[in-house]
């Protein structure tokens, strides 16, 4: 029984994580259609500006938190409005557009400060453990747990409580008749862009201290992150979280029945099996033929 | 009527569209004479074998419009089945007439598997080199164009079918040698002509496939088959409303692509003397669409200059470490900028040139003769 | 004379709205048929369901004898029927001659197409293709570099060139001038008889020019049939179009 519990705790765990990464590419996928290959990299330089802002800066992983996810959002705001603008209706060509700036990304930040792991330490306050359930359990993991859910509470109010977030649907439906409405898509799209490079921003600095920090490590996130968004379907939220769960429990249950290389490979045939056969993923009904 | 005004004959067109294509085998025909050094010359030949891996994504990416990133799938099956073979030739040298490949006997494998047996024969690994990738991509074609799978998800699929063969060959090592590899391998021999990596022999088998892969993919975009497969890339369903039976259009491109990168694969097994999981690897999957992309997806010409280029300057540069880092970056943005402003690629860069220098020969020509030249002026 | 083409009771539900509740449509060899009806009666949706772009939720589609609701499209189109689209559906990167030789589709399968393609007697074939439908001068043009009219041109030239028993049209005259429009109907009284023609028209000038009996949908249901007087005259036909100022203004 306790074993039974705590399988369910760390895949909990596991989910949060897969939900804190997955969020960002599932706005930015859901809403402009875009797979956004750079993601994993946006993930990457969150984790490494929580390491400069902890080595050059002094500063706690809480405390850079706000800053992280404006430096990344940042980013992503150029690149949408200097790359990804320029492909509209172009589709194949933004993932390959995506890609190569991630490539770029990841260079970049290897000929800066080196392809050496870094680390980053876990905040004081959140460095002992709790026992959930009778199960003990480090702290800092039930902290990423409670932001995951915070962070889907408020990406679910803005887009659907907010003016942007109304712009943004209205676009999604049919991008003319809206800005027959005077909204300004262009706008709109870029801060979206943004505010989902932020999110992987944010996801890099969260788990940073749970895995080491190197150039390449966005690679395995963008996988995980996609399976995630795949599986709970495009424009549907609520399914991303689903997912991210379901997804946790079972890498939790496959790793433990499995070695890695056929957890692996399972993963990746479920990917392809789920794209033929349902598309548009597990959680939303079929719409339009 | 108006409407005869010499249009240029088939016949014209038609060599007009090959002279670049001649031209670019006649150089790779020639360079040994140039280049008198015959490590120099399996690294050309190295980069050649890109070069048609290269043509046969530009075959189904730039013509089917099917970005298949797990080409290389493809490509390592073929330089599998090739080192199989070539490994098989060891046997008796290394481990007794009747024995096992080393790495088996290392692994403690008691007999030979019976995969492997046909490939005591040299003819049968070569038809596996070409019908193993064909196939393996048709069933592959069949699962997806039947379901309707287009765009973006078809690159997912092949990159991670390409992913799951491979980790298939990392972890089943006592079958396949695993991380390391099929290494130690025998000479191809053919006829009874041997062909050393650092030959000249072989850089004349390697030039020869660069001429006949560049001459099979052109001739099939030449036929009505292949002109419905551009069709299928600009509008599917408006092909089926004609009575196309579209999936198979589409299947057949991707198989022929994927038995032209089965020959290059063949073909890297004999200049590199191993065949690796790295060879159907994300890392080369990936070059092989910047290779495209930058030479220029619609044109075969292009594409396999684009990987010569391209790859022929990365190997240049691997010399330094740090010189490759920057590279990478410059790639990289490279890369984004042929995207974005050139999707046709250095081809299409060349043809717009080309164009732009003609009309003007012709501007100056007209000149002379005003208003002969109303009804003219489709290029 | 028996019916060639037979819709009965068809049906179509898009999220529960439907789109067509239990049409019936019958069209005779080598006629000629306009259909005609307000914004959103179903008319392209009637279309699509005979092509095999949209699947029925109920009824048969048959045509010649053979049950068309259960086949494929590439099935459907191989029994003899084409289809132009509101929205002009062509290849935009291939040039028209190009465009003109896909839709000149007597062979279908990969096997029998993969011979070479450079013969002259496809050529005169597209010629004569181009000539008809004015393209002539575009022959080695890209289509993406055509205008709206002429778009609309290459794509009956290609319905032609596929030479489907049964040929349909939605909104073929969009976006042309009055005297394309003349030219089209020309063209389209051409084709009547040797082929059997449905053509979705707003234009009553056009429609009353062409067709021999024209349909009104309304609300997903054949409303009238009959000559444009007759058509005119009906009451429910009237009150259909009411608000919208009359049937010549749709
Ligand atoms: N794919 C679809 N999804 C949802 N609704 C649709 C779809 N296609 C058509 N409709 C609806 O079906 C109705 C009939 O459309 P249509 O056949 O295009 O009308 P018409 O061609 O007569 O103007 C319209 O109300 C339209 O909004
Ligand atoms: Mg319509």
């Amino acid at each position: 029984m306790d074993q039974f519990i705590e399988q369910i705790v760390t895949g909990l765990s596991i989910g949060s994580i897969l939900l804190l990464v997955a969020l960002g590419l599932s706005i930015i996928y859901g809403s402009m259609g875009i797979i956004n290959l750079a993601h994993g990299e946006f993930v990457m330089l969150g984790a490494y500006a929580a390491w400069v802002f902890h080595t050059y800066l002094g500063l706690g992983l809480l405390a850079s938190l706000v800053p992280i996810f404006l430096v990344v959002a940042a980013f992503g705001w150029v690149i949408e409005r200097y790359v990804l603008s320029l492909l509209n209706n172009r589709p194949l060509d933004t993932i390959l557009a995506t890609w190569g700036v991630g490539i770029m990304l990841q260079q970049a930040v290897r000929l800066m400060v080196g392809s050496e792991l870094r680390y980053v330490q876990l905040p004081p306050a959140l460095s002992d453990s709790m026992s959930v359930f009778g199960i003990p359990v480090s702290s800092y993991r039930v902290f990423l747990f409670v932001v995951s859910i915070a962070l889907f509470g408020a990406t679910w109010l803005l887009m659907n409580r907010t003016t942007v977030g109304m712009k943004l649907r209205a676009i999604i439906q049919d991008r003319s008749v809206a800005a027959s409405f005077g909204i300004n898509a262009k706008r709109v799209y870029a801060l979206t862009f943004a505010y989902g490079a932020g999110l992987a921003g944010l996801a890099g600095a969260l788990v940073s201290p749970l895995k080491s920090v190197s150039p390449d490590m966005g690679t395995g996130y963008v996988v995980d992150a996609f399976m995630v968004v795949v599986l709970g379907g495009v424009q549907s939220l609520a399914g991303t979280v689903a997912s991210a769960f379901i997804l946790g429990e079972l890498s939790g249950g496959i790793a433990f029945l499995q070695n890695d290389t056929v957890a692996k490979a399972i993963v990746l045939l479920a990917i392809v099996v789920l794209i033929r056969f349902r598309p548009e993923g597990l959680f939303t009904a079929r719409v339009r033929a | 009527m108006p409407s005869h005004v010499p249009h240029s004959s088939g016949l014209q067109r038609l060599i007009a569209q090959l002279a670049p294509l001649l031209i670019v085998c006649a150089v790779v025909f020639a360079l040994p004479v140039l280049l008198n050094n015959d490590f120099l010359l399996n690294k050309v030949a190295r980069y050649l074998v890109l070069g048609i891996l290269t043509v046969s994504l530009g075959l189904s990416w730039g013509f089917g419009g099917i970005l298949n990133l797990g080409q290389a799938m493809s490509f390592g099956l073929g330089s599998y089945a090739m080192a199989m073979a070539l490994k098989l030739k060891t046997v008796p040298v290394h481990t007794g007439a009747s024995g096992l490949p080393d790495f088996m006997v290392w692994n403690n494998v008691q007999h030979l598997p019976w995969f492997w047996e046909p490939f005591r024969s040299l003819s049968f690994a070569i038809a596996a080199g070409l019908i193993v990738p064909a196939l393996v991509a048709a069933a592959l074609g069949w699962f997806m164009f039947r379901g309707r799978v287009t765009g973006v998800y078809v690159s997912i699929i092949t990159l991670a079918t390409m992913v799951v063969i491979n980790l298939v060959i990392i972890d089943q090592q006592s079958y396949t040698g695993g991380f390391n590899g099929i290494t130690d391998l025998a000479q191809l021999e053919i006829f009874g002509v041997a062909f050393d990596a650092y030959g000249r022999a072989t850089y004349y088998l390697v030039a020869g496939c660069v001429l006949l892969s560049l001459l099979v993919a052109f001739a099939f975009t030449r036929t009505k088959a292949g002109l419905i497969v551009q069709a299928i890339r600009d509008h599917e369903s408006r092909v089926r409303y004609f009575g196309y039976d579209v999936a198979l259009y589409q299947i057949f491109v991707f198989a022929l692509s994927a038995a032209i990168a089965g020959l290059a694969g063949m073909l890297y097994t004999v200049v590199m003397e191993f065949a690796s999981p790295t060879f159907l690897g994300v890392q080369l999957s990936l070059s092989v669409v910047v290779w495209c992309a930058v030479g220029g997806r619609q044109s075969l010409v292009g594409a396999f200059l684009g990987a010569v280029l391209v790859a022929g300057m990365q190997g240049a540069l691997s010399e330094s470490a740090a010189f490759l880092e920057t590279w990478t970056l410059v790639m990289g943005a490279l890369f984004v900028l042929v995207v974005l402003f050139l999707p046709k690629g250095l081809a299409g860069l060349a043809q717009v040139v080309l164009r732009w220098i003609v009309q003007r020969r012709h501007a100056a020509g007209r000149g002379v003769a005003q208003g002969v030249g109303q009804t003219e002026g489709s290029t | 004379m028996s019916s060639h083409l037979d819709l009965r009771d068809v049906s179509v539900s898009f999220n529960g709205f439907k789109a067509l509740n239990a049409l019936n449509m019958s069209v005779r060899k080598g006629e000629l048929r306009c259909l005609i009806g307000p914004n959103g009666a179903g008319k392209t949706t009637a279309l699509d369901i005979i092509c095999g772009k949209v699947k029925p939720s109920a009824g048969t589609v048959s045509f010649d004898g053979t049950a068309l609701q259960d086949l494929e499209e590439y099935e459907i189109a191989r029994t003899g029927v084409g289809r132009k689209f509101q929205v002009p559906s062509v290849f935009r990167e291939l040039s028209v001659s190009e465009n003109l030789d896909v839709a000149r589709a007597r062979r279908t399968s990969v096997l029998g197409n993969l011979r070479w393609n450079i013969g002259n007697a496809g050529r005169a074939d597209v010629e004569r293709l181009a000539e008809l439908v004015g393209l002539t001068d575009q022959l080695d043009r890209p289509a993406a570099y055509l205008s709206h009219g002429q778009t609309q041109w290459l794509e009956i030239g290609m319905l032609v060139a596929q030479d489907a028993e049964l040929i349909l049209m939605d909104e073929p005259t969009a976006g042309m001038t009055a005297q394309e429009t003349r030219k089209t109907a020309e063209l389209f009284a051409r084709l009547k008889g040797k082929h059997t023609l449905i053509v979705v028209e707003h234009d009553m000038g056009f429609v009353k020019a062409i067709g021999d009996v024209i349909s009104v949908m309304h609300m997903g249901q054949m409303l009238a049939e009959g000559t444009a007087a007759e058509v005119e005259a009906h009451p429910e036909v009237r009150r259909a179009y009411l608000g919208s100022g009359g049937i010549s203004h749709a």
